[in-house]
C-alpha cells in the first residue's frame, strides 16, 4: 500500500514563494490562480523579542476529504495512494468543493469554468519523481514520500518529530504535516 | 479575478430561495390536499410552487462554470447536491402534474387516487427540496457560520413560511383573475378556507423563525468555537447587522407577524410580501456569510495583499 | 517544466545552463527541441543549488520570450524619451555609434565617453577591454554598493579578500548585513544545513529578516552604526583577553597601534550609538572570539553606508585578524586569483590604457582606493605574491556620482557619451533625480538591455541583448576566485538579440580594434580562458558538459608558504597601503552620514532613521516587475514602519505614505510591523511600473516609489576611500499621502 504524504518543515522555510511560482509554471496556471500560497505569521512579539514563521499551504489530500463528499459530478476523486485530484472533464464549476474545503485549496479557473487544485503532481510522482514544489525548494523544507515506507523521510519525520496537521479538529485527516520551531509555537 | 477567495454568490442564494419557497409551496399544497380536501390551495399556487423550483434550478445551472455540462450534477449519488438536483427535478414534475389536476378541462382531473399519489410525491420531494440546502450548508465544517445542525431548521422554517406566504399571494392573484380562469373549469379554491388558515400558519411559523434565529445567533456567539463566534459577530454588530436586524428580523419577520394577523386582505397581502422579502434577504445573508472560512495562519493577510484583478500590470502584456 | 510538455519525446537535447537572475547563477537544465527551450528545471547535479530553483529561476521561459522584450536594434527618431523608434540593423547601429564615438573622441578625448554597468552576474572584462583599447578610463558599475569596497580594503589589509568561508568546518558565523533568506538561496540552504549540525548563526541587521528569524543571536543595531559596533567588538576582544596572541604575533603588524586606537571604543561608548546594550556587544564579540574557527560573512550593508563605509569595512576585517579567523581551516579563506586559468584581469588589456588616460579617471583625485591610484598599488602587491591582479572592471572604476556630475556640469571635463549596459541607472544609482537629469542631458546614450527601461527610453540607440538561456555563463566571483562554475547556452539568441560580448567586440572592431578580438563567440573566449586548466578539451561546451566546474584543492594557511600580499608580507592591522594613499591606516570613528547626534538640526526636520537597498523576493533590483507571475505575489511597494511610529503619524497598515529626505520624496505603502525598531524606516528598492508608458515625463513611474530618490551622493557623504555613496543610515520623515498629492520624485 502506498500512502503519499508531505511534510512541511517550517523551521527551514524562509517564505521565498519559490514553490508558489514553480507550481504555477508546472501547471501552466493563469496568473491569478495560486495552488500553493506561502503565508507569513509574524513577526510576533514586541521588538526586539520576535519570532516569525512561514506557512506554505496547499491541498491537504485529506483522507476524509470534504471536497469529495461535496462534488455532485464525481469529478473530485481520490486515488488508492491517497492523492485527491479533479477529473477536469467532469467538473462543472459548481464551486461546492471550494465552499467545502476548510483549507481554501480549491481554485476557480475562470478561463475554463472549472475548479482545480494541487494534485501532488501525480504525473511526476507516477514516474518516480517528486512534486515540483518539493524539487524546487532550496531549503529542502518540503518533503514528500510514502507513509507506508518505513525508510522514507516522511515516515521518519511524521513519527519522530512533533508534526501537526492544520485544522485537525475538523476531522479531515490531512496528509500534509507541519513541523514548527519553538516547540510548536507559531 | 478577485483577490478574495472565491465563494458562492447571489445566484445561489436566490436559487436556494426559489427552491425553498417552491418546496414549501408544494408541501403545503400537498398536505392541504391530502388532509383538508381538494382545492384548498389555488391552482396558481400549486403551479407556482413547481415553477419556482424550476426557476431555482435555472439559476443553479447559470451559476456553474460550465453550464452546458450541468447534466453531470446528477451523477454522484453520494453528494447532497446530486440528491438535491434529483429531488428538484422530481418535485417539479410531480408538482406540475399535481397542479394540473386542478384544471377541470384536462381528462385526468377527476382521477382522485392519482391526484393523491402525486400529492404525496410532491410533499416528499418538496420537503427534500425545502430541506436539503440547509443540510448542505450545515455539513460545511469549513464555514463557521453554517456548520452545525441548527441551520437546517432555519432553512426548513423559512421554506415553509415563504411557501405559505406565496400561497396567500397566489390566492389573491388567482381571485383577481378568476373570471378568466372560470372558463377553463379550474376547480375553485375555497378562498375563505385558505385565507382563514394560512395566515395563522404564517404567524406561527414567523414566531418559530424569530425564536430559532435569535437562538441560533446567540448560541453561535457564546456557545461554540471562536471562529463561529467571530462569524456571528458580522450579524450582530458587523456589516450584516443592519440588513439582518432591520431587514430580516424586523421587516421580514416581526412586522409581517403583526400584519398577517390584522383583518383585511391588504394587510395580509403586504405581510406575505414582506415574508417573502425576508426570505430573500435571509438567503442572501447566509450565502454571503460563507465568505467567513476556517482561515489558516497568516492567510487573511496574504490574500488581502494580492491584486484585485483590475490592475494595469495584469492587462499590459496580453 | 510544464506538465503538458512531454520531456521524453524524440529530439530533446538537455543543455546545462544556468539561471542568471542573480549572483548565485544556479544550475538549470534546459530542455531544447528544434531550437526552442520547452522546459527548464533546477540542475540536481549543480553543486550550489542541487536542483533547487527560486521563483525567478522558475519563470525563465516567461522572461525569455516576454512580449515586452526588445528584440531588434532601435534608433531614436523624435525627441529623447518621446518613445518613437526606428528598427535598424545591428550593422547600421554599430556603424553610427562608432562614428559618433569617434567624433566625440576627436573633439573631447576618449575620456568623454563613459560606460555604466550594473550587477552583471558574471564577468564584464569585454567592456573593460573595449574601454581600455578605446582609451577611456571612465567605466563604472554600481560596484561601490556591492562588495568592491570590501574587497579592496580587505585586500589592502591582508593581500586578498577572504571571501571563501569554510563554513563546513566552522563553529560560528556572523552574517553582517546579509539576508540570504531573501536573496541567496543556495547560501541560505547551506547555512540551514550547518545550523542543524551545530553551527551558531549570528545576524547583525536592523531588521528582523527571514534569516534573522532563524538566527541564534540577532543584533538589531541602528542603521549605519556598524562602525561603532565593529570598533567596540575589537575593543572587547583586545581588552578582555580574547585575542589570538599567537596568531597575531606570527602574522600581523600594527597590533599595538590598533590596541591603542580602540582603547576608547568600549561597549559603553558604542551602546548609545548602536542602540544595542553593552551586554549584547560583549556577547557577540565573545561568541565570535571564543567559538573558533568562525566566519564573518560579508553583506552589502556596510558597502552602502557612504562616509562610514570604508572605516566600518576596515574594522570588520580586523576582527578576523585579531581572532585568528583568517586563512585557517573553518575560517575565512583567501582563495587568491585563479592560477590555473586565465583571469578576467588578464583579458582586460589594462596595459593598453596609457598613464595619461588613467590619470583622467573621474573621481580618482577624490576617492583613491577604487580608482587607478589605489588599484595600481594593490595590484602591484598582489602580483608580487599571487602573480596576478584583481579584476580592474569592478575594482578600478570611475566614481559614478562624479561622472553624472560631469555630464551635468562639464566638470572636471565634459562627459558627452554614456554607453549603458546591464543597468537601469535611474533605479539603481544614488540620488535618482540627479541621475535622471544627467540621463536626460547627456549628449549621446546607447543602452544595451532586455527591456525598454526608463534609461533605454531616453537613449539614442537601444540594442537587444540575449539573456540567461541565450548565453554561456561563467561564475568566478568577478574574477577574484580560484574556482570556476560554468554553464552553456541553451539556444542561440532569439530574434536579433546578441550577447553583450559581441556588442563590445563588434563596436571595438568598428573603432579599429579588430586584431584585439580574436574570439568570435563568447564560447571561444571562455575556452581560451579555461584551456590552461589542462582538461584537454576542444570547446567550452565540452568543459560544461563533462566537468561543469573546477575547484582547485583548498590550501589552508597559504600564508605560511607565501606570506600575505601586503608590503610587509603580513596582515597589516595598521595599513600601510591605506596610509600611502593618504587615508587613515586605522579605522577612525565617524557617525552615520545623517544622524541625530552630529546633525541635531537636520534631525528635527527628519526625525526617523532610514535604511534602504535590501533585497527581497521575488524581484532583483529593478528586474522582474514585468513578469506577471512574480508581480502578482508582490504587486505594490511597501516600506516597513514600527507600530509605535505608525501610530504617532496616524499611519495605518496599507496606507500610501510619503517618505522624504533632504534629496526628495517618494511613496510606498505601509507595512506596519514589529520587525524594525521604533524610529526606523526601511524602504523597498527597485520599484518602477513597466506596465505604464515608458516615455517622458513619467517614464514608467521611475521616480514615484523609487527609494534612490532618497539616497545621497554628495562628495562629503561618500566614503573618502572608495567613494561609495550613502544608501543607509540616513534621516527621513514620513507622512500620509493625500489624494491631492502628486506623483513622487519631487
Amino acid at each position: 500500500m502506498t500512502r503519499y504524504a508531505m511534510v512541511i518543515d517550517t523551521r527551514s522555510c524562509i517564505g521565498c514563494q519559490s514553490c508558489t511560482v514553480a507550481c504555477k509554471i508546472q501547471n501552466n496556471l493563469p496568473v491569478d490562480m495560486i495552488y500553493n500560497p506561502v503565508t507569513t505569521v509574524g513577526p510576533t512579539g514586541v521588538f526586539p523579542n520576535l519570532h516569525m514563521a512561514h506557512i506554505p499551504l496547499l491541498c491537504m489530500h485529506c483522507e476524509n476529504a470534504p471536497c469529495m463528499d461535496a462534488c455532485p459530478t464525481g469529478a473530485s476523486q481520490r486515488r488508492e495512494d491517497g492523492i485527491v485530484w479533479v477529473e477536469e472533464e467532469k467538473c462543472v464549476g459548481c464551486k461546492s468543493c471550494v465552499m467545502a474545503c476548510p483549507y481554501g485549496a480549491r481554485v476557480c479557473n475562470h478561463e475554463k469554468g472549472t475548479v482545480q487544485k494541487c494534485d501532488f503532481c501525480f504525473d511526476r510522482v507516477d514516474k518516480g519523481n517528486v512534486p515540483r514544489c518539493v524539487q524546487t525548494c532550496h531549503q529542502k523544507a518540503r518533503i514528500f514520500g510514502d507513509l507506508d515506507d518505513e525508510t522514507s523521510e516522511v515516515f521518519k519525520l511524521v513519527n519522530g518529530e512533533h508534526a501537526v496537521r492544520l485544522l485537525d479538529e475538523l476531522g479531515t485527516k490531512p496528509r500534509v504535516f507541519y513541523i514548527y520551531g519553538l516547540e510548536g509555537q507559531i | 479575478m478577485n483577490h478574495k477567495h472565491e465563494t458562492w454568490g447571489w445566484m445561489l442564494a436566490v436559487d436556494f430561495f426559489f427552491a425553498g419557497m417552491g418546496g414549501g409551496m408544494l408541501v403545503i399544497a400537498g398536505l392541504a390536499d391530502l388532509f383538508l380536501g381538494i382545492g384548498m390551495t389555488s391552482v396558481l399556487g400549486n403551479l407556482l410552487g413547481a415553477l419556482c423550483i424550476g426557476l431555482g434550478a435555472c439559476l443553479l445551472v447559470l451559476e456553474l462554470g460550465r453550464p452546458f455540462q450541468s447534466w453531470r450534477v446528477f451523477m454522484n449519488p453520494k453528494a447532497i447536491l446530486t440528491i438535491g438536483a434529483w429531488s428538484m427535478v422530481l418535485a417539479m414534475i410531480a408538482g406540475i402534474i399535481f397542479a394540473s389536476f386542478g384544471i377541470g378541462s384536462l381528462p385526468w382531473s377527476d382521477a382522485i387516487l392519482a391526484r393523491k399519489l402525486f400529492a404525496v410525491v410532491s410533499v416528499i420531494f418538496g420537503l427534500i427540496v425545502a430541506t436539503y440546502p440547509g443540510i448542505l450548508l450545515a455539513r460545511h465544517k469549513s464555514r463557521p457560520f453554517w456548520t452545525g445542525a441548527g441551520i437546517m431548521g432555519l432553512f426548513v422554517v423559512s421554506s415553509l413560511v415563504t411557501g405559505a406566504a406565496a400561497h396567500i399571494i397566489s390566492q389573491f392573484v388567482f381571485d383577481a383573475v378568476s373570471s378568466i380562469v372560470k372558463s377553463w373549469q379550474i376547480v375553485d379554491a375555497s378562498s375563505s378556507v385558505v385565507l382563514k388558515g394560512l395566515p395563522y400558519l404564517v404567524a406561527g411559523l414567523l414566531i418559530l423563525q424569530l425564536i430559532l434565529w435569535i437562538g441560533y445567533i446567540w448560541i453561535k456567539l457564546t456557545g461554540t468555537t471562536e471562529r463561529e463566534a467571530l462569524a456571528a459577530q458580522r450579524w450582530m454588530s458587523g456589516n450584516y447587522a443592519m440588513p439582518f436586524k432591520g431587514g430580516f428580523l424586523f421587516a421580514g419577520t416581526f412586522l409581517p407577524l403583526v400584519l398577517v394577523l390584522l383583518p383585511g386582505n391588504l394587510f395580509k397581502g403586504i405581510g406575505a410580501l414582506l415574508v417573502i422579502l425576508g426570505g430573500v434577504i435571509m438567503r442572501l445573508l447566509v450565502v454571503y456569510s460563507g465568505q467567513d472560512r476556517t482561515w489558516l495562519p497568516g492567510e487573511q493577510k496574504y490574500r488581502s495583499r494580492l491584486p484585485i484583478g483590475d490592475e494595469a500590470f495584469l492587462k499590459a502584456w496580453k | 517544466m510544464n506538465r503538458n510538455v512531454d520531456l521524453e519525446q524524440e529530439g530533446i537535447e538537455i543543455k546545462k545552463s544556468c539561471c542568471y537572475f542573480c549572483h548565485e547563477n544556479c544550475g538549470v537544465l534546459a530542455y531544447v527541441k528544434d531550437g526552442k527551450v520547452i522546459a527548464i528545471e533546477g540542475d540536481p547535479e549543480f553543486p550550489t543549488n542541487q536542483g533547487g530553483l527560486c521563483c525567478r529561476g522558475n519563470i525563465a521561459l516567461k522572461h525569455l520570450d516576454h512580449p515586452a522584450r526588445v528584440n531588434y536594434p532601435q534608433k531614436r527618431i523624435g525627441k529623447k524619451g518621446e518613445g518613437k523608434w526606428e528598427t535598424i540593423s545591428w550593422d547600421q547601429a554599430l556603424s553610427e555609434i562608432a562614428a559618433k564615438l569617434t567624433q566625440i573622441k576627436d573633439e573631447s578625448g576618449a575620456e568623454a565617453v563613459a560606460t555604466a554597468g550594473g550587477t552583471a552576474r558574471t564577468d564584464d572584462w569585454a567592456r573593460r577591454r573595449f574601454m581600455n583599447l578605446f582609451g577611456s578610463p571612465n567605466g563604472f558599475h554600481n560596484a561601490h554598493l556591492c562588495w568592491m569596497p570590501t574587497f579592496m580594503i580587505e585586500t589592502a589589509i591582508c593581500g586578498w579578500s577572504p571571501f571563501d568561508l569554510d563554513m563546513g568546518n566552522s563553529r560560528v558565523i556572523i552574517l553582517w548585513g546579509q539576508n540570504p533568506g531573501a536573496s541567496g538561496m543556495p547560501a541560505m540552504h547551506h547555512l540551514t544545513e550547518l545550523q542543524r549540525k551545530g553551527l551558531k548563526l549570528i545576524v547583525i541587521d536592523p531588521r528582523f529578516t527571514e534569516t534573522a528569524a532563524k538566527a541564534d543571536l540577532w543584533l538589531p543595531l541602528r542603521p549605519g552604526s556598524d562602525l561603532a559596533l565593529a570598533l567596540a567588538m575589537l575593543h572587547v576582544i583586545i581588552y578582555e583577553g580574547l585575542a589570538d596572541d599567537a596568531f597575531i604575533a606570527e602574522n600581523c603588524v600594527g597590533y599595538e597601534e590598533l590596541a591603542a586606537h580602540v582603547a576608547d571604543f568600549s561597549p559603553e561608548w558604542a551602546a548609545p550609538l548602536t542602540w544595542l546594550s553593552e551586554e549584547q556587544i560583549r556577547e557577540v564579540a565573545t561568541i565570535y572570539a571564543t567559538n573558533k574557527p568562525g566566519n564573518i560573512q560579508w553583506g552589502t550593508a556596510l558597502d552602502q553606508q557612504g562616509r562610514t563605509a570604508g572605516a566600518a569595512i576596515h574594522a570588520r576585517a580586523l576582527l578576523r585578524a585579531v581572532t585568528g579567523n583568517l586563512d585557517a581551516i573553518g575560517s575565512d579563506l583567501l582563495t587568491g586569483p585563479s592560477l590555473d586559468s586565465i583571469t578576467e584581469e588578464e583579458m582586460e588589456c589594462n596595459e593598453y590604457l596609457t598613464d595619461e588616460q588613467k590619470a583622467k579617471q573621474i573621481g580618482s583625485d577624490k576617492f583613491k582606493l577604487m580608482t587607478w591610484p589605489g588599484y595600481s598599488k594593490i595590484a602591484e602587491n598582489t602580483r608580487k605574491v599571487w602573480g596576478k591582479a584583481p579584476t580592474a572592471e569592478w575594482m578600478c572604476e570611475a566614481h559614478p556620482p562624479s561622472v553624472f556630475k560631469a555630464i551635468l556640469t562639464g566638470k572636471p571635463y565634459p562627459v558627452r557619451a554614456l554607453l549603458v549596459s546591464a543597468t537601469n541607472p535611474v533605479s539603481s544609482y544614488g540620488n535618482s533625480k540627479v541621475v535622471l537629469e544627467a540621463l536626460r542631458k547627456v549628449e549621446f546614450m546607447v543602452t544595451c538591455d532586455y527591456w525598454m527601461t526608463p534609461t533605454a527610453a531616453l537613449s539614442d540607440y537601444v540594442l537587444p541583448i540575449a539573456g540567461a538561456l541565450e548565453r554561456p555563463t561563467m561564475t568566478a566571483v568577478y574574477g577574484c576566485a580560484d574556482f570556476i562554475l560554468a554553464s552553456q547556452r541553451a539556444i542561440q539568441p532569439m530574434y536579433e538579440r546578441r550577447n553583450d560580448y559581441n556588442f563590445w567586440k563588434d563596436l571595438g572592431e568598428k573603432l579599429g580594434q579588430k586584431d584585439m578580438w580574436p574570439w568570435e563567440t563568447v564560447e571561444d573566449a571562455y575556452h581560451f580562458k579555461l584551456e590552461p586548466l589542462g582538461y584537454g578539451l576542444d570547446t567550452y561546451d565540452e568543459f560544461v558538459e563533462f566537468y561543469r566546474y573546477h575547484f582547485p584543492e583548498r590550501e589552508y594557511n597559504k600564508s605560511k608558504r607565501q606570506g600575505f600580499a601586503t608590503p610587509s608580507g603580513k596582515i597589516e592591522l595598521y595599513s600601510s597601503v591605506l596610509k600611502d594613499l593618504g587615508y587613515s591606516p586605522l579605522p577612525e570613528y565617524v557617525g552615520p552620514v545623517e544622524n541625530e547626534i552630529d546633525h541635531p538640526e537636520l534631525a528635527k526636520e527628519y526625525p526617523l532613521v532610514l535604511t534602504t537597498g535590501n533585497g527581497f523576493m521575488p524581484f532583483h533590483h529593478s528586474e522582474q516587475f514585468q513578469i506577471q507571475e512574480l508581480r502578482y505575489l508582490r504587486h505594490e511597494p511597501y516600506f516597513q514602519i514600527n507600530p509605535d511610529t505608525a501610530a504617532q503619524y496616524s499611519i495605518k497598515e496599507d496606507d500610501w505614505v510619503w517618505i522624504e529626505t533632504q534629496r526628495g520624496r517618494m511613496k510606498q505603502k505601509a507595512d506596519v510591523t514589529q520587525a524594525v525598531a521604533p524610529r526606523v524606516i526601511v524602504t523597498q528598492r527597485g520599484w518602477w511600473f513597466p506596465e505604464r508608458e515608458v516615455v517622458e515625463p513619467d517614464l514608467g513611474g521611475c521616480l514615484e516609489s523609487n527609494t534612490n530618490v532618497l539616497t545621497s551622493t554628495r562628495d562629503e557623504d561618500c566614503d573618502p576611500m572608495s567613494g561609495t555613496w550613502a544608501n543607509r543610515g540616513l534621516l527621513c520623515k514620513v507622512y500620509k499621502v493625500k489624494d491631492t498629492d502628486g506623483k513622487g520624485g519631487n
